[in-house]
């Protein structure tokens, strides 16, 4: 223990004499009582409405897990496979393919002695 | 024990006067302990009813009526712990070191100068207050009820839970800490 832990000891014992027991007032009991039943009011409730919500969840559960089940019946003949997924894709069809066209023939000749042996 | 295992009992089941007597019986105790760590007079009260609540919802989670003591007093330290944080987001924009004016309390309080008495109080606990700003809320309650309540490491360690040794390291740390802090003070020349 160093000089300075003596000394924190000391102010510690100092904070405990400055912080006393203190006695309860007298709204201690009745305040407590209202807050506990102000506490009850807000359980009471919350019980209430959270047991139909659970029922109305449970039901809109089992509504969604059935409706996936139909769902999934209809869906498998166009999307079975990769494969068939791509093949069903139409976007290629859209896609554009462009491709240089030559609309005057003539500016794209051969130079003459080409075509003369060509043309011979 | 202050009181009967079996009033407890009573109390678990719903008896609003066997609550009632538990609450007459362990209200000055709890008060002074929440005193000690809070360090507010003026919210005491207002914290230890928030203990007797939590107490009525919680009555029927309690094992038996053996651990009673340290349930009530781990109730404490929690509603402690939840009102010093709201205190501290509250006075987060003050400053956090030990400021000019909390220098002055220090002198005073070593000083001794015959001021009068529960200014005196008041400045003991500010000047703690202050110290205890350079350790979180947890070690300071933690510190508390060793130094300050007295409570054995056998008895912290059923109120928390926690190993002797994880209590020991994390007490050294915190006294450390506050050590620090309180050096600093004496280096400014005020104590």
């Amino acid at each position: 223990m160093t000089d300075g832990d003596y000394q924190l000891d000391g102010l510690f014992q100092r904070y405990r004499a400055a912080c006393p027991d203190v006695d309860a007032g007298p709204n201690f009991m009745p305040t407590l009582w209202a807050k506990i039943e102000n506490r009850r009011g807000f359980a009471f409730t919350f019980e209430r409405l959270a047991k139909p919500l659970m029922t109305v969840l449970a039901a809109v559960c089992i509504l969604l897990f059935v409706l996936n089940l139909t769902g999934v019946g209809q869906n498998n003949s166009p999307a079975a496979s990769y494969t068939d997924a791509l093949a069903a894709d139409s976007s290629a069809e859209r896609t554009y393919y462009t491709e240089a066209i030559r609309d005057d023939p003539s500016r794209f000749q051969a130079p003459v002695e080409f075509r003369h042996s060509r043309s011979r | 024990m202050l009181i009967e295992q079996e009033l407890i009992e009573r109390a678990r089941t719903g008896d609003a006067g066997a609550f009632n007597q538990v609450v007459l019986a362990y209200r000055k105790r709890i008060l002074g302990t929440i005193s000690r760590l809070i360090g507010r007079p003026e919210d005491v009260e207002d914290v230890a009813q928030e203990v007797f609540v939590r107490l009525y919802y919680s009555l029927d989670q309690l094992r038996t009526a053996e651990v009673f003591e340290p349930w009530l007093y781990r109730l404490t330290v929690n509603a402690a712990y939840d009102y010093l944080r709201r205190v501290k987001r509250r006075s987060e924009s003050r400053m956090a070191d030990l400021s000019e004016h909390q220098v002055m309390m220090a002198d005073s309080i070593a000083g001794g100068r015959q001021e009068d008495e529960e200014r005196q109080r008041g400045k003991v606990r500010e000047f703690m207050d202050a110290l205890f700003r350079h350790v979180s809320e947890e070690d300071r309650l933690l510190l508390t009820l060793k130094e300050v309540e007295g409570l054995s490491l056998k008895e912290l360690e059923a109120i928390y839970g926690a190993k002797e040794n994880a209590l020991k390291v994390r007490l050294f740390r915190a006294r450390q800490r506050v050590l620090k802090a309180y050096s600093a003070a004496k280096e400014a020349g005020t104590l």
